[in-house]
């Protein structure tokens, strides 16, 4: 039996907008197992990306509980959501989000230096296939290229969960498949976990689960058998 | 080096402009302080060296006739620890030019050396034997005597011939001066001899002595001892016991070194605030534009403390660049500043030491001061939630400005001056700022232009408006009308009249002074006294005028009643009535009727001096009459006061410097922000087809309207400091007074305009640089 490495329990997450309760999430709950490649599929404004924050650490829910190697991080303190984030979490956004100041194995080392067992930088910016990009900063770099170090940054943390929200949507349809498979090759060669999320249906087709959402509720969760290789997808 | 201090040290690279900007502003304010308070330190140590090594007395007694034997009769009893009694007269140097009334105080002096206020030798030796004689040191370099030199001295009406044996220092006369009434210090015309005191007692005919100088064991207790000189010494005709701190010479240093402290204490601050200010701001808006970035810091596992401490840094690093940059350049340049001040002061010896402590202090304000305006600026960082700073920001709520109420003045304004007031009003806090930095720039030019103008002024009110007469002779000792008769005989004169002045010691209840009253014609023409309101008085029949420095020193007002003590041995103290209180820039007195000063203190009519207005040469033709001790005109006075205001331009020119720094640093490192804040704006106007020209002048409105609100608060701002260095500079040498011109408000206006614009050309090169359009492309953080 697979390792259960995360588990979302009866999640929800209410905004308050002046008189209207916004129910971001609502009574979610799903596991993620160690290693696997899950796909979160939803439109916009479905909670895709209150789903990925709470399970980053990176916001609280108002109810229900994340489950991370048996501990409640639903319970945790800011400090402790800080350590979570810094140790477990590797996080890839749509804009990249790179520090602009900071060349590309700069932007992979801020986060290595501190964390306790970074992998090995030139190691991870050979698995982008980056080695080549290392001193150039953000601004002589290709959208593609930026996410690339973003995959990096996240990797090089040697985390055991990389959260990824809408990581191709900024990208055009090339340069999407090739972060793909960027992250697919990351899944297999750190055995990370990856989560993506996504309103890009076809990426569902690579993922071992597939989890579908409407308006902050889980519609459909689906076991993949036989996920495709990213550069077969097309949309 | 860790990544993140790499990103700080390329964020500082980047706002290089706004980083040197505040970084010279905390270098200025620190600069000031360690300068001018190491400088005070520096003349304060220097002096109190010069002190002890000389054995400066602590008493000073002037007194009818002291007998040799008082030395040992006090030591030892009632706190005094050593006396020595000495001769002191007021003599004349006879020169070739008979134009010349050089007045020298001829002192006495042991052979070898004495027990208080030993001399300072510079050249020759001490040891004096009959007709040799030591030189002050200010008059001999005035004067070109040097040793070896031969001068003569009108002693007693003969002629003495003395070889200069000595040039020397004395603690007595650091800062050089005949009496209190002499405003400026003139080494060619007043200069102190010392003589063997046997030779000068045998030369002069006098039996007795007329000084007597006193170190005390605790100075704590000096009113004490002076309570108890006064007392015992009544025998002898005691005119005058003052201590140290009344001494004319070392009062007038520690006048001078109060000041500096006070300009250490208050002009840094000043500087330290807005450059407190501007790193708040400045540091607010580069989190802000950051937001992202501590976002995604926040997301991969740094904490909020690793992040506000990243930023601060970047504060610290102003406080302690500008601390040790300011505090080494200060300490620099105290050695060179005590130096000059020494120029002014005879102080024979310099001790200049570095103040490690000092410029630790300096540092760790400087750091502190950074730190706290920094923290203010980034606090906002806590609040930043990393989940929401990824999502763009809100555009901020539009709405009406204030403005916008005032229908008719609204619609007449043209699209891009409803653009200026419109971000004017949105980013209030920054506008104010650069309001206020105009303000202080514009105050402060004002104050420099006042304190310029009214020292002139000060002078010509004076010489001019105040006392009208030309020349004001003085007479040696006290004599009746027939003197007047003579000096009448000997010159063609205008007008003429005698006066009396004579030193008082004025009390009234616990507040005392120890001034000269001059004693006048009820019907002077030399005099035209008012009050501040302009208020015109004559001299009252019976009664006092004052100069309101002496009221504000004897908290006394018109109706009080004051008691008047005079020096004159075996003189009752009396009560009169201060019948107004009167504006004068300079010096410290009291006036009354002549027949009142005689009926009073004298019992009969006698005059010292006397008033003159003459088209004649009066010092060339006054000069056989015997009993005239000095011919002041006012041309030397006017003379004298030219040879300052070469020092003045200095300090003018300083002054001018700095306070046009601030406002142009604070207006640039301002502006820079907002051109990097703005790009995104500019770029959508560039594509709307504005042109680089049209959006410079938009950035100019801004801050052309704010610094029109800046320059007129500063007038209001400059006219109170002006009022306020008014009254912190009053002393009894001089009265600040006076409201400041039209013409001198101009200037300062002038001048920080072109502070202003200085600084907008300045960020026009940014302008012309900034890549538009590749703003609009970018998404980086």
């Amino acid at each position: 039996m697979s390792e259960i490495i995360l588990r979302v329990e009866n999640l929800s997450k209410y905004y308050q907008m002046g008189e209207v309760t916004v129910k971001a999430l609502e009574d979610v709950t799903f596991e993620v197992e160690k290693g696997e490649f899950i796909v979160i599929l939803g439109p916009s404004g479905s909670g895709k990306s209150t789903l990925l924050n709470i399970m980053g650490g990176m916001d609280k829910p108002t109810g229900g509980s994340v489950i991370f190697n048996d501990e409640m991080i639903t319970n945790f303190t800011d400090k402790e959501l800080t350590m979570y984030r810094r140790h477990k979490i590797g996080f890839v956004f749509q804009f990249y989000n790179l520090m602009a100041t900071l060349t590309a194995k700069e932007n992979v080392e801020l986060v290595a230096e501190i964390t306790d067992s970074p992998a090995d930088i030139n190691e991870v910016m050979d698995a982008v296939g980056l080695l080549d990009r290392v001193d150039h900063f953000p601004s002589q770099m290709s959208g593609g290229e930026q996410q690339r170090v973003a995959i990096a940054r996240a990797v090089a943390k040697n985390p055991q969960i990389l959260l990824c929200d809408e990581p191709t949507g900024a990208l055009d349809f090339e340069t999407g498949i090739f972060i793909l498979k960027v992250l697919k090759d990351v899944n297999v060669k750190y055995n990370n976990t990856v989560v993506v999320i996504t309103h890009n249906s076809p990426i569902a087709q690579m993922a071992d689960k597939v989890i579908k959402m409407r308006s902050g509720t889980i519609t459909e969760i689906i076991e993949n058998k036989n996920p495709i290789e990213p550069e077969r997808i097309e949309w | 080096m860790n990544k993140l201090n790499l990103r700080l040290f390329r964020m500082i690279k980047n706002t290089k402009g706004q980083y040197i900007a505040v970084l010279s502003i905390i270098i200025t304010g620190i600069f000031i302080f360690t300068a001018v308070s190491d400088s005070a330190i520096n003349l304060r140590d220097t002096l109190n060296d010069y002190y002890t090594t000389t054995n400066f007395a602590d008493i000073f007694v002037t007194a009818a006739a002291l007998p040799e034997k008082l030395e040992r009769e006090l030591e030892g009893i009632e706190n005094i620890r050593q006396a020595d009694v000495r001769l002191s007269l007021d003599v004349r140097l006879i020169t070739d030019n008979d134009e010349d009334r050089i007045n020298v105080r001829a002192v006495s002096v042991d052979k070898k050396e004495n027990k208080l206020n030993e001399l300072f030798i510079k050249k020759g030796k001490r040891a004096l034997s009959e007709r040799e004689i030591i030189v002050i040191e200010q008059f001999a370099h005035a004067r070109g005597i040097d040793t070896g030199d031969e001068i003569n001295l009108n002693i007693n009406g003969r002629k003495y011939k003395f070889i200069v044996s000595a040039i020397a220092s004395s603690p007595e006369y650091v800062y050089l001066m005949e009496n209190e009434q002499v405003l400026l210090p003139d080494y060619k015309k007043f200069g102190v001899v010392y003589i063997e005191e046997d030779y000068l007692r045998k030369i002069s005919g006098r039996g007795y002595f007329n000084e007597a100088v006193i170190r005390v064991n605790n100075y704590d207790n000096v009113d004490k001892t002076k309570d108890y000189l006064e007392d015992e010494l009544k025998k002898y005709g005691v005119m005058r016991v003052i201590d140290r701190d009344e001494q004319l010479s070392n009062n007038m240093m520690n006048e001078e070194i109060t000041g500096l402290e006070g300009v250490s204490q208050s002009i840094p601050i000043v500087f330290l605030i807005f450059a407190g200010i501007m790193l708040a701001t400045m540091l607010s808006r580069i989190v802000k534009k950051d937001r992202t970035s501590i976002g995604v810091l926040k997301a991969v596992g740094f904490t909020d403390n690793e992040i506000i401490a990243h930023y601060l840094k970047y504060a610290a690093s102003v406080g302690i660049i500008g601390g040790v940059l300011g505090s080494i350049i200060g300490t620099a340049a105290s050695g060179a500043m005590t130096d000059l001040f020494l120029q002014f002061f005879n102080i024979p010896m310099l001790t200049v030491q570095i103040y490690y402590d000092k410029i630790f202090v300096s540092v760790v304000l400087s750091l502190i001061f950074c730190v706290v305006s920094g923290f203010w600026g980034i606090k906002s960082i806590i609040k930043i939630n990393p989940a929401e700073s990824m999502k763009p920001e809100p555009p901020k709520q539009g709405k009406k400005i204030l403005l916008e109420n005032f229908k008719i003045f609204w619609n007449r304004l043209t699209f891009s001056w409803r653009m200026v007031y419109r971000n004017i009003f949105r980013e209030k806090k920054k506008f104010i700022f650069i309001a206020a930095a105009v303000c202080i720039t514009c105050s402060l030019m004002m104050m420099t232009m006042w304190m310029n103008a009214i020292i002139e002024v000060m002078f010509l009110e004076h010489y001019t408006d105040f006392m009208k007469m030309e020349y004001n002779v003085g007479f040696r000792g006290f004599h009746d009308e027939r003197v007047l008769k003579e000096v009448k005989e000997n010159i063609n004169y205008n007008h003429m009249e005698g006066r009396i002045e004579l030193p008082f010691e004025i009390k009234n209840g616990r507040h005392s002074k120890i001034v000269n009253v001059i004693g006048l014609e009820e019907r002077t023409e030399f005099y035209d006294f008012r009050d501040l309101d302009g208020n015109k008085f004559t001299i009252p029949k019976e009664g006092i005028l004052i100069s309101s420095n002496l009221a504000r020193a004897l908290d006394a007002d018109k109706g009080d009643r004051i008691l008047l003590e005079s020096f004159t041995p075996d003189s009752e103290g009396k009560y009169v009535t201060v019948k107004g209180v009167i504006e004068q820039s300079l010096g410290i007195n009291g006036y009354m009727n002549i027949n009142y000063v005689n009926e009073m203190f004298l019992d009969k009519s006698i005059i010292n001096g006397v008033y003159i207005n003459s088209d004649d040469d009066v010092k060339v033709k006054l000069d056989d009459i015997n009993n005239i001790m000095s011919i002041q005109s006012q041309e030397d006075m006017k003379g004298t006061f030219e040879e300052l205001t070469g020092l003045l331009t200095v300090y003018m020119g300083v002054m001018v410097i700095f306070s046009g720094m601030l406002g142009f640093v604070i207006l640039y490192s301002m502006t820079l922000m907002s051109i990097n804040e703005r790009t995104l704006e500019f770029s959508s106007l560039r594509v709307m087809g504005f042109t680089k020209n049209e959006i410079f002048k938009m950035l100019i409105k801004e801050n052309m309207v704010m610094s029109v609100l800046g320059i007129m608060a500063g007038i209001p701002l400059g006219k109170w400091l002006v009022d306020y260095m008014g009254i912190m500079f009053n002393t009894d040498i001089y009265t600040l007074q006076g409201h400041i011109s039209t013409t001198e408000i101009i200037n300062a206006i002038i001048l920080t305009i072109i502070f202003i614009i200085s600084a907008q050309l300045m960020t026009y090169a940014k302008i012309k640089k900034l890549d538009f359009m590749q703003a609009l492309k970018s998404r980086i953080s």
